[in-house]
């Protein structure tokens, strides 16, 4: 069974082989144990509250239960830009008009800003390469989503993510050779890892302050502004089916975009809908033991859709994955064994939500049918 | 005898057959239509009459004549105030050091900087001389006359003067720096915003300009290179204009990135050497060569003539230059060695 809990300091080996084997596109998560291992503990400072709820860094781990290994990580910032200085650029435009020339010419132009400051940020997803696949990738980045959905006045109503932009194999990046290289005198990816260990502030010292016109760039670098990295084209994918959306916003280094979204807009957590806990015996297979079986939108005979289950603890919190035929108008069965892993009980109600993109079967409406119920008087 | 004076109405025919003959330049500030001359010529004999409107700031253009023929082969101007009323727009060239603490790294960072700050400095401008003079006794006193009409009239402009060279151009006409930074923000070459700089004014253009500072990094590298440079066949004209004094400052066109040279008024080296004395004239043709001016208004002459002084004050030309300048022996006229 793979399941959703907070991270912990027994992790570390797992994440620091994890860290190695990403190499240099994850910066946020760089191969160094005493980093990890700080990171680690502030996460747990932060799911024990021991920090301040702003200050929070909420990593989520995939473990494999039947290996007691932790296969993935995935994590909430609850706010950036509050030690540091976040800088993103952002992508506008300047209009140069002259009736009398009939000039009016759109120059695309790159401001620097702090936009996102005090903003939640989905980032450091990873998962080990002996797991991927099987919807584990899904399951890593929207357990966010639900966590998010639980918890909101921990977190912005806003939250996003910023994309790996376009670089080469050599870890080349056409916007930095053009833009950031000729400010800095380093690599993209040493300036990247200084950035991952977070010293930021040579960003503010060495960085144009001035807005950039793109038109001054060579075709390369202004090619790849908002574009994303071809290893990252899925996550965007999965974020914008979520409702991520791209907002002028792109990185500083390697023009990757940022995507965000209302928490109250996205799909996990506008598809999920809750339900008391029933344990059933274990004996008793799952499909045949309820005469209130729902399957899900394929059908009779096809597999049962996904379902993420969430326990709703702060503290303690976990996620797992049911086929949707365990779920009835009221109830969902869970075995003895998943009830554990979940820390829930008989009684205890659970947030569920679809893991994958195929539409929801409309028996699971969603949780809020019922207060759209009230207010038509229907 | 070659004679610079002030240009007058009849001048337009002649003064547009020497604009004409010159490539795009968009810094000019020679009108190249002959309404827009015409009315330029009007507003530097109202200048010259010290009639100037109020609210105009007076612009003086002067031609050279070949006394001899009569024929105009040069025009120069002074703008008492660049800009005249409106922004006169440069880049200043400044450094940020953009340094890290953290790194130990310090790196220098070239920016050009919108700026207006030489508007109302004295401004010389226009030079335009037929190319086959470049570099004759003509050619400096057509560039030199204008300071002695300053010397003269030192009340008239600023305690700093300017002047605007022309930058790069390559054969073909391409101007690196445009090319590279303005034809961005216009969509259309040089010589295009050229024709409309001549139809508006260069303000109008430079005001379409990006008002934000300009990494120079991020220029073409032939822009780069170009930065500050005088085109080649300015050198004459620079190298004439450092003798006088002028230093390229941290000001370049808007354009085409020439350099902007600058000095003090009171330190221009005509300036500095002019004295005045009392005409008379000599059957001699001996004497040092020097430049002469004198006359008032549209009576304004100034000439090359071998000058005797004598310790009264006297200031003795030969009698073909006392012709030439127009004026009666006791006249005030003012001196400088060349």
């Amino acid at each position: 069974m793979l399941i959703i809990r907070p991270l912990q300091e027994s992790d570390l080996d797992a994440l620091y082989a994890m860290a190695q084997s990403a190499g240099k596109g994850l910066t946020t998560l760089p191969a160094d144990r005493d980093l990890l291992l700080r990171k680690i503990r502030h996460s747990r400072d932060t799911f024990d509250q021991r920090c301040a709820p702003e200050a929070g860094l909420y990593l989520f781990a995939l473990e494999d239960t039947g290996l007691e290994e932790c296969v993935g990580i995935s994590g909430i910032q609850a706010r950036v830009g509050l030690d540091e200085v976040f800088y993103n650029y952002r992508l506008s435009v300047t209009v140069n008009a002259s009736p009398e020339l009939a000039v009016h010419v759109r120059t695309p132009t790159l401001h620097l800003s702090n936009d996102m400051t005090d903003t939640s940020e989905i980032c450091s997803l990873l998962l080990s390469d002996s797991h991927r696949g099987g919807g584990n990738g899904l399951l890593l980045s929207r357990c966010r989503f639900m966590f998010l959905d639980h918890f909101r006045k921990h977190f912005s109503e806003k939250v996003f993510a910023e994309m790996r932009g376009v670089s080469d194999q050599d870890g080349r990046s056409p916007l930095w050779d053009a833009l950031g290289r000729q400010f800095f005198d380093m690599d993209f990816t040493d300036a990247d890892i200084l950035s991952g260990l977070g010293s930021k502030s040579f960003i503010a010292e060495l960085m144009p302050k001035f807005p950039i016109y793109l038109p001054m760039l060579p075709d390369q670098a202004r090619a790849v502004i908002g574009r994303v990295h071809d290893n990252t084209a899925p996550a965007l994918k999965m974020l914008q089916a979520e409702g991520f959306n791209f907002n002028g916003l792109v990185d500083i280094f390697d023009g990757g975009p940022v995507v965000e979204a209302f928490i109250h807009n996205i799909r996990t957590v506008r598809d999920s809908f809750d339900r008391t806990v029933m344990i059933r015996s274990d004996r008793a297979p799952a499909s045949t033991s309820d005469k209130g079986t729902f399957m899900g939108a394929s059908g009779q005979g096809a597999r049962a859709q996904e379902m993420m289950v969430c326990n709703g603890s702060f503290k303690d919190f976990r996620i797992t994955t049911l086929p949707a035929d365990c779920i009835s108008i009221d109830t969902i069965s869970l075995s003895k064994e998943v009830a554990r892993a979940l820390e829930v009980e008989a009684g205890d109600r659970v947030r569920i939500a679809p893991l994958k993109d195929a539409s929801v079967n409309t028996i699971y409406s969603g949780r809020d049918s019922n207060h759209a119920g009230k207010s038509f008087g229907a | 005898m070659w004679m610079v004076r002030p240009a007058k109405p009849d001048d337009l025919k002649s003064i547009l057959a020497l604009a004409g003959g010159m490539g795009p330049r968009l810094s000019s500030t020679l009108p190249r239509k002959d309404e827009a001359l015409a009315a330029r010529i009007e507003q530097s004999v109202r200048a010259f009459q010290g009639t100037t409107d109020a609210g105009e700031s007076p612009r003086f253009l002067f031609v050279l004549e070949d006394t001899d023929t009569g024929a105009v082969r040069g025009v120069a101007g002074i703008d008492s105030r660049a800009g005249h009323g409106q922004p006169f727009y440069n880049y200043r060239k400044d450094a940020l050091i953009h340094a890290s603490h953290e790194l130990g790294v310090s790196r220098r960072v070239e920016v050009l900087y919108p700026s207006h700050a030489l508007t109302d400095h004295t401004l010389l401008c226009t030079f335009t001389i037929d190319p086959a003079l470049q570099g004759t006794d003509a050619f400096e006193l057509l560039s030199r006359a204008r300071m002695m009409f300053i010397a003269s009239h030192r009340h008239l402009f600023t305690d700093h003067t300017v002047v605007e060279i022309q930058g790069v151009q390559t054969e073909s006409g391409e101007v690196p720096f445009w090319d590279s930074l303005g034809r961005h923000f216009f969509d259309m070459d040089f010589e295009t915003a050229d024709q409309h700089s001549g139809a508006l004014s260069k303000t109008f253009i430079a005001e379409l300009m990006p008002s934000n500072p300009i990494y120079v990094t991020l220029l073409s590298q032939d822009a780069q290179t170009a930065l500050g440079q005088a085109h080649e066949k300015t050198r004459p004209t620079y190298e004439l204009l450092q003798r006088e004094g002028f230093r390229a400052g941290d000001y370049v066109d808007i354009f085409d990135a020439g350099p902007v040279l600058e000095a003090r008024t009171d330190s221009l080296k005509t300036i500095v050497s002019s004295l005045t004395g009392t005409l008379h004239g000599s059957t001699s043709e001996e004497g040092e060569q020097c430049l002469v001016c004198g006359g008032t208004q549209m009576q304004f002459r100034c000439t090359l003539a071998p000058i005797a002084e004598t310790l009264k004050g006297e200031v003795k030309v030969p009698v073909r230059t006392w012709h030439c300048l127009g004026l009666d022996a006791g006249d005030p006229v003012q001196v400088s060695p060349c």
